[in-house]
């Protein structure tokens, strides 16, 4: 079964001809021009993947991410104009998994679309169930509980993030290794993906968030975690 | 005809070079020097007519008291010299009471009769001699011995004989040379005087124009809001306070309208190009079902379509730098693997061309570098297209530790070379600026490159506070180098770190318009101002 593309865009030249690229490249596309219709389509029909634009009428992006967030662990890439740090960063906050400036070329947005939906394979060697602090961590389920059971919801993205960490206790990973493991990034990636997604984790993982005793920062080198 | 125009274009060059000493000198300089020789002709004249005044009086005065005193002694004199008394002349002579540096002088009779030894005829002027003794009184100052004297000369017929007082009048000439001393003192200090009251006052009304260009290097440095506080009431000040704000005012409006226009630009020129690249990607997908002539349109329309994709992020690029945007990301990187990564990454986008050898020197190795990863990967990609376009491809890329840059900073220099025809001298700065096209370019003729790359590897290259020029190899081609300096401020030691912080490596920060884009400004500050550290605006 192909994968499910919602693409949120108000303009319905390029809503369509993202549509036509993306069908291309093998995906079911469905197309909502408001992020009101979005939430609405999403709420009959839950995509895969969700694209959408920063600049909406009524219903920012941001917004949109964020009502999405509400509900749902769907892999979100939020479409911008601008590379500024302001719309990048909020973008990431709102929830969004990753982003693309326009203009992009589909082909390198269909490769953003797949590493969003790979799942976290860890190795054979690896135990099945990592243990850090009070959590634990089921690769293979894609489940982080604690110890008494209670389920903690992370998206996909930050799901795998926690994996490559724990799976490398006490190693220091940079942030191009990460970038590379989970998105699917060269070195020239941008680093800011990591550190957003870093902080959300921290706000779900840490006792803390504001002093973290598992995911440490190693300034000049990346991060790491200790159990 | 031509010597008197000759001889106008000396005088006027002549005047040109003191206008330029004057000029030189400074507004300060010059009102000090106004006030300083206004005071000087002051004490001049003021000087002159205490001088003369006294002088004039002290001498009258002089004069007149050994008139009176020489005419009382005359009568004595001629009391004396009765017949009917039988006294001799010397006698009477002897018999005046003279005060000290005063001596009298009797002829009578052919003899000479002198008060004190060493006084005779020679010692009044001679001329002076002849008239008092042809019956006229006279009275003369002159040099005797050295030293100015004043003589009164008064005929006595009634006893046949001519009297003569002489006064050393040296005491009077000292007392106005220490006069004249004193002047001059007071002149000059007059003249002191003035010219620090003329430099206080001049720096007092400058005051307020430092203020302004405070302001207006704080505004040159990006400061936007800065504004001249009103001096309080001061009618003088408020015009210029006034109209100093209002060209601020404006300025940044215009910048503001600029880069909003440019934001609007960004998006209203990039929805299309998403469109048109999507839309050509679907046509290239299907390309096998197209005829051969529109399979070669599409290839076309593809190439410039590209090419202007290319033209458009490169253009936004730059207003946006030229607008001081919030995106530079600054990360902590090792130069080595920085420029063997941009290499390759940059080589992929020129898929004719094999990516150049690669050679990092030892110590530049070990260096770590504070830069904008995803603005470095353009330049080297610039650089290398340059090269590919221009010099048939890099031949090869160095990284090694640069000469200390004249802030005594240490740099590294990246260095990009080819073998192609190299950059005449005359182009080697004009080949940096936005869409010059030089004789290379002009040569090939197909022109495949936007004509903003190497503008682009300046903007940037500066943004990180650094330099780049093109230079001559010897035996043919261009050099490329790029000189970066070497922030100290991030060694990479875990240690210096209390590893439960929740800073992201490098420090970096990661929230919206967070330390990153502060610190890339505090660069793009440093790097678009000539002045030392010293003058940092407010």
């Amino acid at each position: 079964m192909s994968s499910r593309i919602l693409i949120v865009e108000d303009d319905e030249r390029i809503r369509s001809s993202m549509a036509l690229a993306l069908e291309g490249e093998g995906y079911e596309v469905d197309e909502a021009p408001s992020g009101e219709d979005a939430l609405d389509k999403f709420a009959a029909e839950p995509a895969h993947v969700v694209l959408i634009d920063l600049m909406l009428p009524g219903m920012d992006g941001f917004e949109c991410c964020r009502a999405l967030r509400r509900h749902s662990a769907v892999p979100i890439i939020m479409v911008t104009a601008r590379t500024d740090t302001h719309d990048v960063v909020a973008g990431l906050e709102a929830g969004a998994d990753d982003y693309v400036t326009k203009p992009f070329v589909a082909k390198e947005l269909g490769a953003r679309i797949r590493a969003l939906l790979r799942r976290a394979r860890p190795s054979d060697d690896e135990p099945k169930v990592l243990v850090f602090g009070n959590l634990e961590l089921v690769p293979e389920q894609g489940v982080l509980r604690t110890r008494d059971g209670n389920e903690v919801h992370c998206t996909r993205t930050e799901f795998r993030l926690l994996c490559e960490l724990a799976a490398n206790q006490n190693k220091v990973l940079s942030r191009e290794q990460l970038l590379d493991r989970v998105w699917g990034y060269d070195y020239f990636g941008d680093g800011r993906l990591v550190d957003v997604h870093i902080r959300r984790l921290r706000t779900k993982v840490e006792p803390d968030p504001a002093l973290p005793r598992h995911i440490l920062t190693v300034r000049g080198m990346g991060y790491k975690l200790v159990p | 005809m031509a010597e008197p125009e000759g001889s106008g274009q000396r005088t006027t060059r002549r005047l040109g070079g003191r206008e330029r000493l004057w000029a030189r000198l400074g507004l300060r300089g010059r009102i000090t020097f106004l006030f300083g020789s206004g005071a000087l002709l002051l004490s001049l004249i003021m000087g002159s007519i205490s001088y003369l005044t006294a002088s004039h009086f002290l001498v009258t005065e002089r004069q007149s008291a050994t008139l009176t005193k020489a005419l009382t002694d005359a009568a004595t004199v001629q009391t004396g010299l009765d017949p009917a008394l039988d006294n001799s002349a010397a006698a009477v002579i002897d018999q005046l009471d003279l005060a000290s540096g005063t001596g009298a002088l009797l002829l009578q009779h052919g003899g000479t009769y002198p008060s004190a030894l060493g006084l005779g005829v020679g010692s009044v002027p001679a001329a002076m001699v002849r008239m008092v003794r042809s019956g006229t009184p006279a009275v003369q100052t002159y040099v005797l011995g050295g030293a100015p004297h004043l003589a009164v000369g008064i005929p006595i017929p009634a006893v046949h004989a001519v009297f003569f007082e002489i006064v050393d009048v040296s005491d009077l000439q000292h007392t106005l040379r220490v006069l004249l001393l004193a002047l001059t003192v007071a002149g000059l200090i007059t003249t002191v005087l003035g010219a620090v009251v003329g430099r206080t006052a001049s720096e007092r009304s400058l005051r307020p124009l430092n203020a302004v260009s405070r302001a207006a290097r704080a505004i040159a440095g990006g400061q936007l809001a800065t504004r001249l506080t009103a001096a309080a009431a001061d009618p003088d000040l408020a015009g210029l306070t006034s109209s100093f704000n209002l060209m601020v005012d404006q300025l940044e409006e215009r910048i503001q309208r600029e880069a909003r226009f440019n934001s609007d630009v960004s998006h209203e020129l990039r929805s299309p190009l998403t469109t048109l690249g999507a839309t050509l990607e679907v046509l290239e997908a299907h390309q096998e079902q197209l005829s051969p002539r529109a399979r070669q349109a599409l290839l076309l329309l593809g190439a410039d379509l590209r090419r202007f994709e290319r033209m458009v992020a490169d253009l936004l690029e730059i207003s946006r730098s030229d607008a001081g945007s919030s995106d530079v990301v600054l990360e902590e990187v090792s130069a080595g693997e920085l420029v063997r990564r941009a290499v390759v990454a940059s080589s992929r986008t020129l898929p004719r061309f094999e990516p150049p050898p690669v050679h990092i020197a030892g110590e530049a190795e070990r260096i770590h570098l504070l830069v904008d990863k995803r603005r470095f990967e353009r330049v080297m990609a610039n650089l290398l297209e340059n090269a590919a376009l221009y010099g048939g491809g890099a031949t090869k890329v160095i990284t090694r530790i640069g000469p200390r840059s004249a802030g005594g900073e240490e740099t590294i220099e990246v260095v990009v070379e080819d073998a192609g025809p190299g950059v005449p001298e005359t182009e080697r700065s004009k080949i940096f600026e936005r869409f010059y096209r030089g004789q290379a370019a002009g040569r090939r003729g197909t022109g495949t490159g936007t004509g903003l790359g190497l503008s682009l590897v300046a903007e940037h290259v500066r943004l990180h506070g650094g330099r780049v020029w093109a230079e001559e190899v010897s035996g043919g081609g261009a050099r490329f180098v790029v000189q970066l300096p070497i922030d100290a401020s991030g060694p990479d030691d875990p240690a210096d770190e209390p590893p439960d912080t929740a800073d992201e490596p490098d420090g970096h920060d990661g929230t919206a318009n967070g330390s990153d884009g502060a610190r890339a400004h505090e660069r793009l500050d440093a790097a678009g101002r000539e002045d030392g550290p010293g003058s940092e605006p407010r």
